[in-house]
């Protein structure tokens, strides 16, 4: 299929978990939908929630980005680029044995953004349910890794799927997955007859009915994930819910706001490909979100939360707290 | 895939690079500023960026003609006009208009950058002194220029005390950046009238005059067009527009979006300098150059200009702005790209430099994040021909 020579391994892994396993991270479909298993979510519905490869694996993905930076940073560095399965071997890293350790590491506090976003729209009266194992993967790595045949494919199974099972509404969460919903695979299958909007706006739109008020009072500064604000245009609506919370102090960096923010460094792909130098682009990104003085870097991508929260420990600012907007959004619920 | 690890351990070293950092952010800082007071100052532009982007639109689309166009009025007033394919063909012309053992002065030009003009000619036995001080200042340090407008833009002023003193023979403080830009001038200056030949590109072309505008603040463009009895002139055939009007707002926009409110030249050349002084008779070579010749350089652009997707990198009026945006090139400068820079210098060394493995690493580099296309006057969306690059590249380039 691919001209493998020009296509950077670390694409080439997740691309090739997605094509296999269908989830980014090639692991079981029940391991991404065990955080939903105490919440009794219907599995036929109109209208779903979408909950994404991104938050579901959290974790694992957090410790194998680790992982692929130390050995970024190590004299082979370079040469992950190349092949990976090659270079472990190289290095000698049992990569089997580390993916199981990673794989068995408790999911309690894994995808809280998740279990949030439920009870956030539940609270809000929005009936919906979840497919769980049977959510696919959106695809959306294939298109912007470069594999259109792939993903081309892939849609019409994603969309196909969808449709079985009576889907006509989607509430996405990740901000790729939910643009690769609404505009790749809807381009792909030459315009589909779903709705997809993302849980921010749902969210926005529901707002005035209920009253939020946040635990203490706190500055929060908001980061824009680039999906969310340059490719879906949600620029008011997470402001508009971080305004009508009590208790926050909504700050914004200097330029870097809105249709301007800039990127974590962890973009189609970026992070497995130059992970290193990702890490550097989140600790810019962090620096510039911790001199408005904010003790909480809100967002709303599971991408950016993890940049995020490497930029901030790397910057020794590790008291500043990094939250989805969900987290937020629940947690000025329960008071 | 050693391009690729090459590609990587450079642009990782810049990224360790102190003094890179340091240097663009003060660059990116000031740009924002500046761009926002020329905008503010000057609020037409935006709409008359929209109106540029429709002119170039259609003009990318009818390159050769308005080549041939430009080539016949240039013709009628005068000067010569040429029409080259490849990069091998302009080099060609130009060799024969040169010749060897000639002292040349040269203006900055990315489309010199793209044929490796100066190399060239001096591999031929001639004399080239690149005369914007950035440019100046790469040669001098024998690197490579690092953004379209401030080729110097990744050397702090340290570096470049260091330099001139090396060259001069004399100490510079580091700190004194007017006497380094006085050393430069001193250097130079003779150099203009010595100069066997003058060379430049040129920012916009107008297709019915035969119009060549060059837009520039240091003034050695004047000087090097204006003083040697030659000037040649390399333009990409992308500059053409139909009309002086056209030209007039693509230079607009062009430098508003370079963070100038008006620069403080643009030079207007459309021929030979001339004088009908003396009993009206017209004769060649007044006070500027006797000889005026333009090539016009195709080099894939008519190619790439059938392509849905990628056609849009030949809209680009090289103004630099997405530059300032994209956060790898806050680290890196130029390493993240080829010969040209960041997410679109992709394009070029896929479809104008045949370089796939410099494309795939260049394309794969873009984070897709989109902020170089909110800057963009011609709002060129990079993130989408970067994944269209990997599509084709993934597929191998057909």
């Amino acid at each position: 299929m691919a001209n493998d020579d020009l296509v950077p391994a670390g694409i080439a892994y997740l691309v090739g978990n997605i094509t296999s396993k269908h989830n980014l991270l090639g692991t079981s479909k029940e391991t991404g939908a065990r955080w939903a298993k105490d919440l009794h979510l219907s599995r036929s519905a109109e209208t779903i929630f979408f909950a994404g490869c991104g938050y579901q694996y959290s974790s694992e993905l957090e410790t194998l980005l680790s992982l692929i930076r130390k050995i970024d940073k190590s004299a082979v560095g370079t040469e992950l680029t190349m092949n990976l399965a090659g270079f472990q071997k190289k290095l000698g890293i049992d990569a089997a044995g580390i993916f199981r350790k990673v794989m068995t590491r408790g999911s309690d506090t894994d995808a809280q953004p998740l279990k949030d976003a439920v009870k956030v729209l539940s609270n809000l009266g929005i009936e919906f349910g979840y497919l769980a194992e049977e959510e696919p993967c959106c695809g959306g790595l294939l298109h912007f890794g470069g594999f259109h045949n792939d993903f081309a494919k892939h849609s019409q199974e994603v969309y196909a799927g969808l449709k079985s099972r009576g889907v006509k509404r989607i509430i996405g969460i990740v901000p790729s997955c939910t643009y690769t919903l609404r505009e790749l695979i809807s381009n792909s299958t030459n315009g589909h007859d779903l709705e997809v909007r993302h849980f921010c706006e749902v969210v926005a739109q529901n707002i005035s009915s209920v009253k939020l008020r946040f635990p203490r009072e706190v500055k929060v500064a908001y980061h824009d994930p680039c999906q969310l604000v340059r490719y879906l245009g949600l620029i008011e609506e997470p402001r508009q819910i971080l305004r009508a919370i009590k208790g926050i102090e909504l700050v914004e960096t200097d330029w870097t706001k809105g249709e301007w923010a800039t990127c974590c460094g962890g973009g189609g792909g970026f992070e497995a490909v130059f992970p290193e130098l990702s890490e550097i682009l989140a600790v810019n990104r962090a620096r510039e979100l911790a001199e408005t003085g904010a003790e909480i870097i809100v967002t709303h991508c599971p991408g950016c939360i993890m940049q995020l929260k490497t930029g901030l420990k790397e910057l020794k600012a590790g008291k500043i707290e990094v939250l989805d907007l969900a987290q937020v959004v629940a947690m000025a619920m329960e008071v | 895939m050693s391009v690729f690890s090459d590609y990587k351990k450079e642009i990782m070293a810049a990224a360790h690079n102190d003094r890179i950092r340091l240097a663009l952010s003060r660059a990116i800082g000031s740009y924002r500023a500046n761009t926002n007071t020329a905008l503010q100052k000057f609020p037409h532009t935006i709409k008359m960026a929209e109106e540029v982007r429709e002119i170039k639109a259609k003009a990318i689309g009818e390159m050769e003609k308005l080549a041939q166009q430009a080539a016949e009025a240039i013709e009628f007033n005068k000067g010569k006009a040429y029409i080259a394919k490849t990069a091998d063909e302009a080099l060609k012309i130009i060799e024969n208009l040169v010749g060897k053992d000639k002292l040349i002065v040269k203006g900055k030009s990315m489309t010199g950058e793209e044929i490796e003009l100066r190399e060239h000619l001096e591999e031929l036995g001639n004399e080239v002194y690149e005369t914007d001080l950035g440019e100046f200042i790469i040669q001098k340090l024998n690197s490579r220029p690092m953004h379209i407008l401030s080729p110097a833009i990744h050397v702090p002023k340290e570096d470049v005390a260091e330099l001139f003193s090396r060259i001069t023979g004399e100490e510079l403080p580091p700190d004194d950046i007017g006497r380094m830009v006085a050393t430069a001038r001193k250097l130079l200056r003779e150099k203009y009238f010595e100069a066997d030949i003058g060379m430049s590109g040129a920012n916009v072309v107008a297709a019915d005059v035969g119009t060549l505008f060059l837009i520039e603040n240091e003034g050695n463009i004047r000087l090097a067009t204006g003083a040697p009895p030659v000037h040649i002139a390399l333009v990409g055939m992308e500059k053409l527009v139909p009309t002086l009007n056209d030209a007039f707002k693509v230079a607009e926009v062009t430098w508003r979006y370079a963070n100038y409110t008006v620069p403080s030249y643009v030079s207007l050349v459309s021929g030979p300098s001339k004088t009908g002084d003396i009993e009206k008779v017209t004769t060649y070579g007044a006070h500027g150059p006797k000889e005026f010749h333009v090539i016009f350089m195709d080099d894939g652009r008519t190619e790439l200009a059938k392509h849905p997707v990628l056609r849009q990198a030949l809209y680009c009026l090289r103004c630099g702005g997405c530059l300032y945006e994209c956060p790898v090139f806050a680290v890196t400068a130029g390493y993240f790209g080829d010969k040209y820079f960041a997410g679109i210098g992709a394009v070029w060394a896929a479809m104008i430099s045949h370089n796939p493995e410099k494309a795939a690493a260049v394309a794969y580099t873009c984070l897709t994040c989109g902020r170089c296309k909110v800057r963009c006057p011609m709002e060129i969306d990079t993130p989408a021909m970067c994944v269209e690059l990997r599509k084709m590249l993934a597929d191998g380039l057909r």
